[in-house]
């Protein structure tokens, strides 16, 4: 625990650094690639809303801004998860050549797509004007979510970092199981009207990302309270599986650079 | 022949150190269920019990032929690998490894990268920004300093790596082969410039090189390393005359 706040104090700086570096490079590299960070989020707002709408013939309030804060959370957690598994290979230039606490690589990629998510987060800001969506107080209970959000992305992609070195085909696995999780958090349909039961119960609770979801709509747009109990229950869960992945790496991040 | 100190202090202290390529094989999740029988582990060592010491302010050389182990030295003194078995004692100081083609990110511009790799090397910004010009102008890039590093040319590159290392200095400096960067005149530069590191007292450098010329003119000791031992250590002329005889004989 010191030896991981000695770290984070000492590459904090470089962390920043290169999570801004890499953004311009994303947008240096072709001039409109900041936009597709806007029209991307919009055009599967587009896709979903017209599937479930129109060929489904289903819906729910604000169903384009319902859609889009799913969308907003799902696309951090998903580039965030699938791109650990790869990471410490993906830097292979760097990691061959200084020592570096490997979840520095991770902290940068958390930027960057924090940083991506927030563009978002003011784009359904703004879809919330457009669809009228009435303000209250409530929408402040953004923050804790967003951190409960934060701290699970960061537990389970430590852990994925460390198994996706030694295992060739973890990118393919990841990538399937992230499929399921998608169509099991409701991005597009709301879990709490279409799935009755225990079921229900269990998608909703057991998945943090359809948790987090959830609550985010409820905070936004249904002017409720987020359940405060569950937010604390993935908070611990997420800081437990953040200390696991930390000191996995401490212990095995020397025989790294050996293997890739 | 610079002034030796009275007392010796010793900078860099390596132990009976092992290190092997074991047991960490990849392997995949198909070829797992494909193949229940567990595969053999491969055990490869590379540093097979080493222990030498050195002072503080002192040059020393490493030869040997190819897969003798020296990289994988260097970069366990660097951090990178951790020993199997044995100690590496930095002493506390700072360390940094000087290879061909320090990691950039080569959609970043040369000033990016500058300060990318000082932050990881462990500087804060204000010292980067102290030497910021010292490094562009050594590396001779000029205007394309601003251009992404991918446009840059092999020569380019390397001397751009060699110049964020060379100028923004650490206690220990590990240089793996690195004198042979760009053309014939910033070699000239390049190994002027290493002169004045290596002549600073305070500094301590190793160097693993295959021209026995450099080895000889730059480093107080050598050491020849032959599949993952020492050989030989000692006086630098005498360690190489060996060694190139050592060579010859096997050709």
């Amino acid at each position: 625990m010191k030896r991981f706040k000695e770290n984070i104090k000492k590459y904090y700086k470089y962390a920043k650094y290169a999570a801004k570096s890499e953004l311009k490079a994303e947008v240096a590299n072709s001039y409109l690639n900041w936009v597709w960070w806007v029209l991307d989020p919009i055009c599967f707002m587009i896709i979903y809303t017209f599937i479930v709408q129109i060929v489904f013939k289903t819906s729910e309030q604000y169903f384009p801004v319902f859609v889009f804060i799913g969308l907003t959370a799902w696309n951090f957690f998903n580039t965030t998860v699938s791109g650990s598994v790869k990471l410490v290979s993906a830097n292979k230039a760097i990691v061959t050549k200084v020592y570096i606490p490997k979840y520095i690589l991770l902290l940068v990629k958390c930027f960057k797509n924090c940083f991506k998510m927030l563009i978002s987060w003011a784009l359904v800001l703004i879809l919330m004007l457009l669809f009228k969506v009435p303000f209250s107080f409530k929408i402040l209970y953004w923050f804790p979510i967003v951190i409960v959000l934060l701290v699970v992305t960061f537990g389970i992609s430590s852990i994925l970092l460390h198994f996706g070195i030694f295992v060739e085909d973890l990118f393919n696995v990841t990538n399937i199981f992230l499929k399921l999780v998608f169509y099991l958090s409701g991005v597009f349909y709301s879990i709490n009207s279409r799935i009755k039961g225990v079921l229900r119960l269990l998608l909703l609770k057991c998945n943090p990302i359809a948790f987090v979801m959830d609550q985010f709509r409820r905070v936004m747009l249904y002017n409720q309270i987020p359940s405060f109990k569950w937010l604390g229950i993935w908070f611990v869960i997420g800081i437990i599986l953040s200390a696991i992945g930390i000191s996995i790496i401490h212990k095995y991040e020397n025989s790294y650079a050996k293997v890739i | 022949m610079r002034k030796k100190k009275e007392e010796k202090e010793i900078a860099i202290t390596v132990k009976d150190l092992h290190i092997a390529y074991r047991g960490l094989k990849k392997f995949s999740i198909k070829k797992s269920l494909l193949h229940l029988k567990t595969s053999k582990l491969e055990i490869f060592e590379a540093v097979r019990g080493i222990s030498f010491e050195v002072e503080k302010g002192k040059i020393l050389g490493i030869v040997g032929k190819n897969g003798g182990g020296k990289s994988t030295l260097l970069r366990s003194i660097a951090g990178i690998f951790s020993p199997d078995k044995g100690i590496i004692n930095l002493h506390g100081n700072s360390v940094s490894l000087l290879s061909i083609g320090v990691g950039f990110q080569p959609t970043l511009t040369g000033r990016e990268n500058i300060y990318l790799s000082g932050l990881l090397l462990g500087f804060s910004e204000e010292q980067i920004n102290q030497k910021y010009n010292e490094i562009v102008e050594f590396s001779e890039l000029g205007e394309f300093i601003d251009k992404p590093v991918k446009t840059y040319s092999s020569g380019m590159y390397s001397k751009l790596a060699f110049s964020i290392t060379a100028i923004l200095e650490t206690d220990i400096m590990l240089i793996d082969e690195v004198l042979s960067v760009g053309d014939v005149q910033f070699r000239a530069k390049s190994y002027n410039k290493m002169r004045e590191l290596i002549d600073d007292d305070t500094r301590t450098v190793i160097i693993v090189s295959h021209s026995s010329e450099t080895l000889q003119s730059l480093c107080d000791e050598v050491i020849w390393m032959h599949e993952g031992k020492i050989k030989m250590q000692g006086d630098p002329d005498e360690v190489i005359e060996k060694y190139e005889e050592f060579m010859k004989v096997k050709k």
